[in-house]
């Protein structure tokens, strides 16, 4: 067990690297209808349609990252804060929906390597363990977690601000003693 | 002469060449690797194993696999003693350590034994009938620490547990021959498999004699790529086809294990179908002295034979009601060991062995069997009485029939059916998403076994219903419903001593429910939950209450199958993981000053700030006197925080609240109360509009969740035509609160805006502007009664903002505060905490809020439940003050108010109590019975045993005005 100032430091072991993100920005889409005025609104601001359920997609200059979260809520990713609040700004007048702003409220944490559903697996469900391209819902180490794939071997873990410590702590303890099987 | 070693070929799972050495009760041994920890015991000539639950009656190994009813030992030391491990599940491992179970000072000069001279007053259900003067609870203790087996470790666990996700197409639990062929037939037809086998070996009863055929369709499993899992016990079938299973990593008590080991992994499996071969438990047959160590069943004997090169006895005498107990005789002899009769208690018994030069007495049964710690004989006669005869032997067979094992089709909700030939229970079709194969399905003929094994999982990959069990092979086997007549107690259940007299007791007491016979004597309870056990006695039931074992019926089964390990059901949620803490985002800022963290709701908070050589107690009353003169600071950030936005969000948070939303004006405020449909009060907040058609909610900290399910699902399931978005945001914001005379003083120190100033702010109204360029919503409202300011901040920042403040605290004589000052002051206001002053009877109008439900006219949830003529019972529990009447003692919370010490009707009872630093004495909050109209009544509070007198008071208790909070 680490020390609880050191909770954040990335870990390697096994063929995965986990590392907490800094500076990344979130917000959430919330509109009522997914084909609305709003959803245009942000074809048009992001130049990407709202993704699909269970979708999850990354622009290719990778600057943005939309991952569908529930039918009328779309998560919205960039490391850029001048980017969100560009976003925001145009979006603010739009009918039908609106964004709020989450950055710092939500960690994100990137998990690379190829044991990546092995590792997953021993968190939660099969069912948290998403494929390229998808973002799933679901409870991962007994804590709320959005985890989504936008590059092959590769998942961000997006988890309420309050429980990284015990997501990361939970990791770091399974990648130890991890073998890959 | 009790074990020896064969020579090979005997001994397919055990490698000579590996010498292992271990100890048992101290005793230095040693035995092959491969060995279980039974086959060395015996090996080594040791039959005394451990002492009975009750009776403390010496037991030795009675089978060769889970179903182990008495040797169950005490197996490592210290921090890794791991209690009641069954000794036949147990592979052998260098430095190993066992010791017995339930006996002092050793297993063979046992004190505890001295019960069996007791015997006549401890019959079922004695704690029922005897110890009874004066009373039982002047034997309770005792008893209590006489019970039990094993002892559980008192250090804490060092190893670690960890758990894992999968999903089959298939899953085959089992990999005896039945399961192999399903698992390769379900993997040839495309299904991705996954077998699960509970031993270290796959082939489960044939293994152990290396069957050509097991080890093909094995060879064949792992070409296909069926995902096989060695030492993995299913041990529950959950809904919508889940398994959960444990399996075990580590060495068990090992000499060299590392300080810490991945011990076990709990498995937790969806499959699409779930395949159960789980094969059959061998029953034990009734006999006088049937507990005696060398009494064991026949099919165990032979694996240890064939697998483990072991020979259980020199001259066995083989106790029959089943054919096989014929092929265990030509197996054993084969082997060199010798049989001196084959007793079974079938008449026309087809004596098949008997052409082999074998002695077979059919139509008898064994009336006794000689030797206290060991087998020394038998003796025998017929049915009907006549001659007895003693036969030398030193291990006696049983060979009773077969008791398939259906525990996962019955978990699954599978039914069962009796079939009489037999004498055994098998599933009636399959289960839910759960079919059966092999023995546990009752088919026992192999090659039938192999084929219909392999067209249920050909069947379930291809998602067709699989065919009908061939159901047969077993062979006739009569069921026994009396016990046979000699002298000695008959076991029924070897590891709760019960007997048959037990059995017949409780017939006799009016017991006729399985269920009640088994909560009654304690049959099939234990650490091996009457795998040998329950069809003998639900027979035996039957028998002395005239009803076939079908209407006798069997206990429900329920997970585990075995026993699981505490360490495996927690996993990793130990220690710090034990569950998940939200942290502060400031958390090392407050550590860093010295706060005192405590779990309050699923926050881990600062209780206080405790200067050198304070307590918490102190620490709150120097904070919050602190706050009442000066200012303090309080990390706020755990309140819920939700943003409602949509064009429908003021009418629908007038609907979810008693206070009316829709009115407010941009920037204002209002308190308001939720209630659920039944009108009950389950959280408070303020409510406060950004913009026409946003809001922002704030919820306590411990309701932030029941408030957002509670809005989400009446949008969902009710309000479907609003549009109203609910976004939880209580992370993405920190909240630095400042409270006291001095509280914009402060602020204004470190640079806000003049326009949040009290004079130019009203009380409950929220602000969006700007701090050092960043955006802050600034709220006026107060839990403490004294000027107030929240700032929301992006979280970020709330480390700043707190280090800003501080730094100017000394010249301000400001201080840090905690939950507790803010618990004291809030008491003193007369302020409700929703949880703690109201309950799940609390109505708003019982805490005071009746005037705001008269003044709203428009609906809201629970608005009709508060017309009931309960909701306006004016004897309903009110929320009132209390003082103690001497103006020093602090009424205990919990304390009941009452005219009389109870028992009695209780008037009410005390919610919240502290010490007043404001008033310099103690101030307590009460729900009372028509509190409202009793203000200066003298009552009493009772509590453990004392009785303190108290006077209903006014709420507030500081500050009635009001005057305080506008600054």
């Amino acid at each position: 067990m680490v020390e609880p100032s050191e909770w954040r430091a990335p870990i390697e072991a096994a063929g995965l690297a986990v590392r907490m993100e800094e500076g990344m920005q979130a917000a959430t889409l919330r509109y009522f209808e997914p084909g609305g005025a709003f959803a245009a609104a942000v074809r048009e601001a992001t130049g990407a349609a709202l993704p699909q359920p269970l979708e999850a997609a990354q622009s290719a200059d990778g600057q943005l990252t939309l991952a569908w979260r529930s039918p009328t809520e779309t998560l919205l990713l960039t490391p850029s804060a001048e980017r969100l609040a560009q976003l925001e700004a145009r979006l603010a007048s739009a009918p039908d929906g609106c964004l709020v702003d989450l950055s710092g409220g939500l960690e994100v944490l990137r998990l690379t390597g190829e044991p990546l559903a092995d590792l997953l697996c021993r968190l939660g469900g099969t069912a948290s363990v998403p494929r390229f391209g998808e973002a799933r819902r679901s409870r991962l180490a007994d804590v709320p977690v959005l985890a989504l794939s936008v590059r092959p071997a590769e998942a961000l873990l997006l988890v309420d601000r309050a429980y990284a410590e015990h997501l990361m702590g939970w990791i770091r303890e399974t990648l130890l003693e991890f073998e890959g099987a | 002469m009790a074990g020896r070693r064969l020579e090979a070929p005997a001994g397919a799972w055990i490698d000579r060449s590996r010498s292992v050495g271990f100890s048992f009760n101290g005793r230095p041994l040693t035995g092959f690797r491969g060995d279980t920890l039974a086959s060395a015991l015996l090996a080594n000539g040791v039959r005394l194993v451990g002492r009975s639950f009750k009776l403390h009656r010496p037991r030795g190994i009675f089978s060769c696999g889970i179903e182990e009813p008495c040797a169950v030992v005490d197996l490592g030391r210290g921090a890794r003693r791991t209690p009641n491990v069954r000794a036949t599940l147990l592979p052998l491992v260098e430095g190993l350590e066992a010791v017995s179970v339930n006996c002092w000072p050793s297993v063979g000069f046992d004190l505890g034994a001295l019960t069996g001279a007791c015997a006549a007053f401890l019959p079922a259900g004695f704690y029922y009938k005897t110890f009874m003067w004066p009373s039982w609870h002047v034997f309770e203790p005792a008893i209590r620490r006489m019970a039990g087996l094993g002892q559980a470790p008192r250090l804490p666990d060092p190893d670690h547990y960890e758990e894992k996700a999968a999903d089959a197409d298939v899953l085959v639990v089992g990999s005896g021959i039945a399961g192999l062929a399903a698992a390769v037939a379900a993997a040839h037809a495309g299904a991705r498999t996954m077998l699960l086998a509970g031993s270290a070996r796959l082939g489960g009863a044939l293994g152990a004699r290396a069957d050509y055929e097991v080890g093909e369709l094995a060879a064949t499993a792992r070409q296909l790529g069926v995902d096989v899992r060695l030492r993995t016990l299913a041990f529950g079938v959950y809904d919508h086809n889940l398994v959960c299973a444990v399996e075990s990593l580590s060495s068990e008590g090992a000499a060299d294990l590392p300080e810490c080991v991945l011990r076990e992994r709990l498995w937790k499996i969806r499959a699409r179908a779930v395949i159960a071969a789980a094969g059959a438990f061998e029953r034990p047959l009734l006999f006088p002295n049937n507990d005696r160590p060398g009494v064991m069943l026949a099919g165990a004997a032979v694996k240890y034979a064939f697998g483990f090169g072991v020979a259980c006895g020199e001259r066995a005498v083989i106790a029959a009601n089943s054919d096989s107990a014929y092929e265990v005789a030509a197996l054993l002899a084969a082997l060199g060991i010798g049989i001196a009769a084959i007793v079974d208690r079938r008449e026309g018994a087809a004596p098949i062995a008997g052409a082999a030069g074998l002695r077979v007495m059919t139509g008898a049964a064994l009336r006794a069997v000689h030797g206290a710690r060991s087998v020394r004989g038998c003796t025998v006669a017929s049915l009907e009485g006549g001659r007895r005869e003693r036969i030398y032997c030193d291990l006696v067979l049983n060979a009773g029939g077969y008791a398939p094992a259906v525990h996962l089709h019955s978990q699954a909700g599978g039914k069962l059916r009796w079939v009489p030939e037999s004498a055994m229970f098998v599933p009636d079709g399959t289960a839910p998403g759960v079919a059966s194969v092999g023995a546990c399905a009752g088919v026992f003929a192999r090659g039938a076994a192999a084929s219909h094994a392999a067209e249920v999982g050909a069947a379930l990959a291809q998602g067709r219903a699989p065919p009908a069990a061939p159901v047969g092979g077993a062979g006739r086997s009569d069921a026994v419903t009396r016990a046979p007549s000699g002298r000695g107690k008959q076991f029924v259940d070897v590891q709760n001593d019960v007997t048959a007299a037990d059995v017949a007791l409780a017939a006799r007491e009016s017991y006729r429910s399985v269920e009640h016979l088994k909560r009654y004597t304690t049959t099939g309870m234990g650490t091996d939950q009457g795998k040998t056990s329950n069809i003998n006695a639900l027979i035996l039931m039957g028998g002395y209450t005239g009803q076939d074992p079908p209407e006798v019926g069997t206990t429900r089964f329920r997970p585990p199958f075995a026993p699981v390990t505490l360490g495996a059901i927690a996993g990793r949620r130990v220690g710090r993981l034990y569950r998940p803490l939200k942290r502060l985002p400031a958390h090392d800022w407050h550590a860093a000053r010295g706060a005192l963290f405590e779990t309050f709701g699923d926050w881990s908070r600062p209780a206080a700030y405790p200067q050198a050589g304070e307590t918490l107690e102190a620490a709150a009353q120097r904070e919050a006197g602190t706050v009442r003169k000066r200012a303090g600071l309080f990390d706020g950030s755990p309140l819920g925080k939700l943003e409602v936005f949509g064009p429908d969000a003021a009418r629908f948070l007038d609907l979810m609240y008693v206070g009316t939303m829709s009115t407010l004006e941009t920037g204002q405020a209002r308190y308001g109360a939720l209630l659920n449909e039944n009108g009950i009060l389950v959280d408070d907040g303020i409510v406060a509009r950004l913009a026409e058609q946003r809001f922002w909610v704030n919820t306590t900290t411990a309701g932030f969740e029941r408030t957002l399910a509670s809005f989400e699902e009446w949008l969902q399931c009710e309000f479907v035509d609003l549009k109203v978005a609910v976004t939880p945001v209580t992370s993405r914001w920190g909240n630095v609160t400042v409270a006291g005379p001095l509280a914009w003083e402060w602020l204004a120190k470190v640079g806000f805006d003049a326009a949040l100033a009290p004079a130019a702010m009203a009380h409950m109204t929220m602000r969006e502007t700007q701090w050092e360029s960043a955006p802050v919503r600034v709220l006026r409202a107060s839990f403490s009664g004294e000027l107030g300011y929240e700032v929301n901040l992006p979280v970020d920042l709330a480390e700043g903002l707190f280090e800003r403040l501080w730094s100017h605290a000394e010249e301000l004589g400001a201080v840090l505060y905690g939950i507790e000052a803010l618990e004291v002051m809030r008491v003193e206001k007369g302020y409700i905490h929703i949880g703690t002053d109201t309950d799940g009877t609390t109505l708003p109008g019982d805490v005071g809020f009746a005037r705001g439900i008269e003044r709203k006219a428009a609906p809201f949830v629970g608005r009709r439940s508060l017309l009931r003529p309960a909701a306006r019972d004016p004897g309903r529990l009110q929320l009132v003050g209390l003082v103690p009447v001497d103006g020093q003692t602090l009424l205990p919370v919990g304390g009941q108010i009452a005219p009389n010490p109870p028992p009695t009707l209780s008037e009410g009872h005390v919610t919240s109590s502290h010490l007043s630093p404001e008033l310099a004495m103690p101030i307590a909050l009460a729900m009372l019975k028509d509190g409202s109209q009793r203000t200066g009544e003298e009552v009493r509070v009772h509590h453990l045993g004392t009785s303190i007198a108290a006077r209903v008071t006014q709420l507030p208790f500081v500050d009635a005005s009001g005057a305080r909070v506008h600054g």
